[in-house]
């Protein structure tokens, strides 16, 4: 039986969306059937990574009921990682889209909570897809505890500040702790001079995880060189010996077992 | 002899069938006078929301978001599917559904000796 897991943070900008692509790339190239999904709605960003203008059908015509979730999909295995199988589904980056999935009402919220719970029949255990993974909006939004309420493992991600670290851990309390989710935390574009002590890094995480209860994973320093490096590829493929994939590859085994 | 005795034997389990199936009716039945009754007192009841989406989900106590949830999941169950999956007793399970259905979130339909629940669908329906 497959995986769901949902990225998500409190605050935007974290890099929820780097993690998803590269973990779902890590996955894939470990040589398992891999999904990645856009959920953030709001903020679509997919479709601009991996170059795609145009789509006949979107995340949008599934959870509106128009369509099978495999019309959606559309496969990067040969391109994009080097084993395994490679799918990932596009949220509509279209202002009107934006707008209309804005404008939805709690019904279709219902509805649409219920198609994304059906995802674990229809791609874990009928289609052989071993980890679901889904890149979600920021904050507490509908679209993003839906896709928390239909995953098994939350990944979130948080920044350094004050304010992302209290709302994280109100989330941790309030959220997933409510619907009994097994969660993992990732700290991300810590300061590079705190990981160079190991001293310091394990202060830190000492910290984290008493002061705020958080279920620290690990804590990934700002790389400015995976910002600058194009979209026609994935840098977990290209790149597996870098710091940051070795410490992502590390996360991706602890979700594997959590 | 002994035919006569398998034949009463047959026909006392089938009156015993019966009066259990009577008896969980009634019991069911009670449980909505009572939740009604709870109701009743409480003013406002009538503005309760009854879409049972994510915030609904979170609104709700502890014991019934599970029930939610795990109905949700499932589509359409019974007390005894809904109780396998969270543990609890079946009678427990029973009465958290029927408090769901009462609230206005769940719809409850008999087919024979079962009760199916699931998270109303009228909408899918007039499409």
């Amino acid at each position: 039986m497959g995986k769901i897991i949902a990225v998500h943070s409190y605050k935007g900008g974290t890099g929820k969306t780097l993690l998803s692509i590269n973990l779902a790339a890590l996955y894939a190239n470990r040589g398992k059937s891999v999904c990645l999904l856009d959920l953030d709605f709001r903020a679509p960003s997919l479709q601009a990574i991996f170059k795609v203008s145009d789509s006949e059908y979107w995340m949008n015509d599934y959870l509106n009921g128009v369509c099978d979730i495999k019309k959606v999909l559309r496969d990067f295995s040969t391109t994009h990682v080097k084993r395994g199988r490679f799918f990932v589904g596009f949220a509509n980056p279209s202002t009107e889209a934006i707008r209309e999935m804005s404008a939805k009402d709690r019904k279709w919220e219902m509805k649409a909570l219920g198609r994304l719970l059906s995802l674990k029949t229809s791609l874990l255990n009928d289609s052989g897809i071993d980890y679901l993974i889904f890149d979600t909006s920021p904050g507490l939004q509908y679209s993003s505890i839906n896709a928390i309420v239909s995953a098994d493992v939350v990944l979130v991600v948080s920044g350094m500040d004050v304010s992302d670290i209290r709302g994280t851990q109100r989330m941790i309390d309030e959220l997933y702790g409510l619907f009994e989710k097994k969660t993992g935390l990732i700290m991300n574009k810590v300061f590079g001079e705190i990981l160079l002590s190991k001293n310091e890094k394990q202060e830190l995480s000492k910290k984290l995880m008493n002061n705020f209860n958080f279920p620290l994973i690990n804590m990934i320093p700002c790389y400015c060189d995976i910002l600058r490096t194009g979209g026609g590829t994935l840098f977990a493929t290209e790149n597996p010996e870098h710091p940051f994939v070795k410490i992502l590859d590390g996360v991706a085994t602890t979700l594997e077992n959590l | 002899m002994s035919a006569t005795g398998r034949r009463l034997e047959g026909s006392e389990t089938q009156l015993l069938m019966k009066i259990r199936e009577c008896l969980e009716r009634l019991n069911e039945k009670m449980e909505v006078l009572i939740e009604v009754q709870k109701h009743s007192k409480r003013e406002g009841a009538a503005d309760l929301p009854d879409v049972l989406d994510v915030m609904t989900l979170l609104s709700l106590p502890d014991h019934l978001r599970k029930t939610a949830v795990t109905l949700c999941k499932l589509g359409e169950a019974t007390a005894d599917k809904v109780a396998e999956q969270t543990k609890r007793a079946r009678a427990v399970e029973s009465g958290y559904l029927n408090q769901l259905v009462l609230m206005g979130y769940l719809k409850k339909e008999r087919r024979g000796r079962k009760a199916y629940f699931c998270v109303e669908k009228n909408e899918e329906a007039e499409k």
